[in-house]
């Protein structure tokens, strides 16, 4: 039951920035799709296909940064009030284990965001099914998963930048992740990121737990 | 669980500055590589060369010329020139020079490793390669080779079944294994004619498909036994002697000669596709086979019987030999990148550090932070981890430490 609770609360923290900004991705998409729409009419499908094949032409590319931004607003959403007077104290004190409950904020936390990608680029594949042949949205996502990746990443590195006490460690922190996050987004050609695809999974699974470090010395007054 | 979380983050915060560090290092020390212009010259039988950023021009025995006597000895690459000053020949060994025998012979082909270690286009144009139109037109349809080839309309993005039906069973017909390993062509409008894509099939046999008044012309090219194309290049070259340079398994560089589809193997050496740019220079004369590695620069001319009329080497010392490098291998102990020059994908391409400085700095580090511990009089056996890292890691593990400090209650 008390899971139930725990769930709620992170609910009620981030409802409205999850419902905002699935939204605000989904009308994205839509325009995105609106100009691959007006696009083959004006140009014709097989110029813009040929654009996308041969000339570099990465028509999604406007969604790179949309997983990103939604990873930090999730996670200042969810975890910057936990830390005004110090908050999150009162969870550590329920009948779960500190790291327990960490993690079922944190579980939470991803899954809302993974629903959220789910829904906004499941959206995308779907319409761009509808233009091109499986190939080549399989290409699409092969080059927007690093991107997605990053928005869990951005998620995972947020809340252990938040949760931090040390206002210097904070930026060192920031550096660090800013820096890792550099490498979901290195220009390539379309599908270039083949290779790499299940290491940078690997590494985001391993920041999934990266918070319970910072909370660790949140909880035991590292300032 | 938190101490568990934190070696996690220390290891993500060296993997972040072994991309990072390297990077800035190379930034600020890097020297451009001078990379030299040479030619086989068709007036004196030697390599002339141009060293761009000495402004000199010699052969291979030291001669120095002014410019105008290097041009002068490359009649064919600077026509214009000679032209614009009168002093073109009007015969070369005997030849009689004509402009329209000089264009037709010229050609230029370049390949760098990144094009060959790329991803592949999902889809291909296949063009009407007798449409009796003076200009190509791009196709409404692209095509696929799975178990079959597909033929899918862009404007739909429907399958165009009948075509599809007609082209999947004239290849299945010729003997063709599904699915291709490689299809190369130049999928582009931009060319002189269409000559549609040589194809290698599932068993490594290789194929000529084009389309000619709509239906499917195929031909099955005789590729001696064991012989493996790993990369196909095609050429639209205005003499038409050939359709592509082909790349095999061995590093060999073949020509499949246009019309009578004879493989011809180029008595070339020293080519490896990996890590090799290669540039051909064709001419009335001669070909110049330019093939540059990371420290060699090796060139070599043929006749037009594609024997080798003469060669020239020279060596450059790598990027770890220099004295940047030296010093990079002794403060890091290895570098990560996303990316290669030799390769379009994006992968963590890792290279440690070569000789041993990096394993003396790095045991000089751990021996700096052991002396920061033994001074703040901590438990050195919670510390046995740490120090365990920055020995491995050297500079980016003792970084990553201390970011992520080792403060735990007991």
């Amino acid at each position: 039951m008390m899971w139930k609770l725990v769930v709620y609360k992170e609910w009620l923290k981030i409802r409205w920035f999850l419902v905002g900004y699935t939204l605000l991705g989904i009308l994205g998409v839509g325009y995105l799709l609106l100009t691959v729409k007006h696009d083959f009419a004006f140009s014709g499908g097989k110029n813009i296909w040929n654009s996308i094949l041969f000339l570099g032409n990465q028509f999604f590319s406007p969604l790179k940064y949309v997983s990103l931004a939604g990873g930090l607003i999730i996670a200042i959403a969810q975890y910057f009030p936990e830390t005004v007077n110090k908050r999150i104290k009162l969870s550590f004190h329920l009948p779960l284990g500190e790291n327990k409950v960490l993690l079922m904020m944190h579980t939470f936390g991803a899954v809302s965001l993974l629903l959220s990608f789910v829904i906004i680029f499941g959206l995308f594949s779907g319409f761009c099914l509808i233009y091109f042949p499986v190939q080549m949205v399989i290409y699409s996502l092969i080059t927007i998963l690093p991107w997605v990746l990053a928005g869990f990443s951005a998620y995972f590195l947020g809340a252990l930048i938040i949760l931090e006490p040390h206002w210097m460690f904070r930026f060192y922190y920031s550096l660090v992740g800013g820096f890792f996050l550099t490498i979901f987004f290195v220009p390539a050609v379309t599908s270039a990121y083949s290779p790499a695809n299940s290491g940078l999974f690997v590494l985001t699974a391993i920041l999934s737990i990266a918070l319970l470090f910072s909370a660790y010395r949140f909880r035991k007054g590292e300032m | 669980m938190e101490k568990v979380s934190r070696y996690l983050l220390v290891f993500i915060a060296i993997l972040t500055l072994a991309i990072i560090l390297p990077r800035l290092y190379w930034m600020a020390f890097e020297k451009p590589v001078r990379k030299p212009f040479i030619l086989y010259s068709c007036i004196n039988d030697d390599f002339m060369i141009h060293r761009i950023s000495e402004k000199t021009w010699e052969d291979t025995k030291g001669q120095q010329y002014t410019r105008e006597e290097y041009e002068q000895k490359l009649p064919m690459m600077f026509l214009k020139q000679l032209l614009a000053s009168g002093t073109m020949p009007d015969s070369v060994n005997g030849v009689k020079l004509d402009m329209r025998d000089i264009a037709r012979e010229k050609s230029f082909f370049r390949l760098k490793a990144n094009e060959i270690d790329a991803p592949a286009p999902a889809l291909y144009p296949l063009f009407e390669s007798q449409s009796g139109r003076a200009m190509l037109d791009l196709p409404d349809d692209f095509f696929r080779i799975t178990w079959r080839i597909e033929f899918i309309d862009a404007a739909t993005n429907m399958v165009l079944e009948e075509k599809s039906q007609l082209f999947s069973a004239t290849l299945f017909q010729y003997g063709f294994s599904f699915p291709a390993k490689t299809i190369s062509g130049l999928a582009t409008p931009r060319k002189s004619v269409d000559e549609g894509y040589l194809i290698v099939d599932a068993k490594d046999q290789l194929f000529h498909l084009k389309m000619i008044k709509g239906k499917p012309y195929v031909k099955t090219i005789n590729v001696p036994e064991g012989l493996k194309f790993k990369y196909i290049s095609c050429v639209d070259f205005k003499n038409k002697d050939f359709y592509a340079y082909l790349f095999s398994d061995k590093n060999e560089i073949y020509i499949l000669t246009q019309g009578d589809y004879e493989l011809i193997k180029w008595p070339v050496e020293g080519f490896d596709r990996s890590n090799s740019d290669l540039k051909i220079y064709g001419d009335l004369f001669n070909f110049t086979v330019v093939i540059e590695s990371e420290n060699q620069f090796k060139v070599i001319a043929l006749d037009l019987d594609y024997q080798v009329v003469d060669t020239y080497t020279e060596t450059r010392k790598l990027k770890e030999e220099q004295t940047e490098g030296k010093i990079f291998a002794s403060l890091f102990p290895a570098q990560v990148s996303m990316t290669s020059d030799s390769s379009k994908f994006i992968r963590f391409y890792v290279s440690i550090s070569k000789g041993l400085n990096w394993i003396i700095f790095n045991l000089l580090l751990m021996a700096f932070h052991f002396t920061l511990l033994f001074k703040r009089k901590v438990k050195l056996k919670n510390h046995l981890a740490d120090l365990g890292i920055v020995a491995v890691s050297g500079i980016f593990g003792l970084i990553a430490i201390w970011i992520f400090p080792n403060k735990f209650f007991d």
